[in-house]
């Protein structure tokens, strides 16, 4: 009786599990459907242009 | 959103093809492609002008309007980039652009093309930002990186403008207003106008 009883909680607790991580997927593939949509690219593109120290100091020296 | 554009001062190119050596070592561009060049008119003649021309990222390209396959696709900066996964060299780009920017390496004997090659403003191609696979096609990914082309960086006497267009152009305009000249040859005047009246183009002159 005793055994019977902990292998329904063993099956529970692996359903739940289960349920977790399915959960955590779907949050996971909408946080990176969201980036894509920022990007505008599908994917396509990553970081583009950025106004770094860099690009600021080609732009002071375009004004000489 | 900022609109990535190049511009060339031609009150300023010294025709030194400085640009044209920071391309092809930035991106390690292979024997006869030439993503940019500089292209001098009325060479030898007083008053000669010379600009640095490559892929313009035009705002309606026509190289996305003509490919068969679709490869283009244009970033929200409005850089116009291609996918040599799906390229297959047809050369219909070639046709379009009316700066021939687009470039096609030799691909085995017989002059057999290979796939196009051009311009990214730096900006790379589909695959992941400065990845290896990414370099092998596209070259250097400098956007990426938070710098702009290596050509417009490198130009001795800022002739070559890139970078966010409102920028730029009021970098250009600046320099118009101080020195009151310099803007003439730009625009559709210059590029489809017929000569002013009364006007000579000099001897031996070609456009």
């Amino acid at each position: 009786m005793n055994d019977k009883l902990s292998r329904r909680k063993f099956f529970a607790a692996v359903g739940a599990g289960g349920v977790a991580a399915a959960a955590a997927a779907v949050v996971a593939n909408k946080g990176s459907d969201e980036r894509q949509a920022e990007t505008g690219q599908a994917g396509r593109q990553g970081q583009g242009y950025q106004l770094t120290e860099h690009v600021r100091r080609y732009y002071e020296t375009t004004k000489v | 959103m900022a609109r990535m554009k190049f511009l060339c001062d031609a009150e300023r190119c010294i025709e030194c093809n400085g640009c044209v050596t920071a391309c092809k070592n930035e991106h390690e561009v292979p024997w006869g492609v030439n993503r940019r060049r500089v292209v001098t008119l009325n060479d030898g003649l007083p008053g000669e002008k010379s600009i640095s021309v490559a892929c313009m990222h035009c705002s309606d390209a026509p190289c996305m309007a003509v490919c068969p396959v679709d490869c283009f696709y244009k970033t929200s900066e409005g850089v116009v980039l291609h996918d040599k996964d799906l390229c297959i060299g047809c050369g219909y780009c070639f046709y379009a652009c009316p700066f021939g920017a687009p470039q096609f390496p030799q691909d085995g004997a017989f002059g057999m093309r290979g796939k196009m090659d051009k311009c990214t403003f730096c900006a790379g191609g589909p695959e992941a930002d400065n990845s290896v696979a990414e370099f092998k096609k596209y070259g250097r990914n400098r956007l990426a990186e938070g710098k702009l082309p290596a050509c417009a960086e490198m130009c001795s006497t800022k002739a070559l403008l890139g970078g966010d267009s409102d920028v730029i152009a009021d970098i250009y305009r600046n320099r118009v207003l101080k020195r009151g000249k310099g803007s003439e040859v730009w625009g559709w005047g210059t590029a489809y106008g017929k000569p002013e009246k009364g006007a000579t183009p000099p001897a031996g002159a070609k456009s």
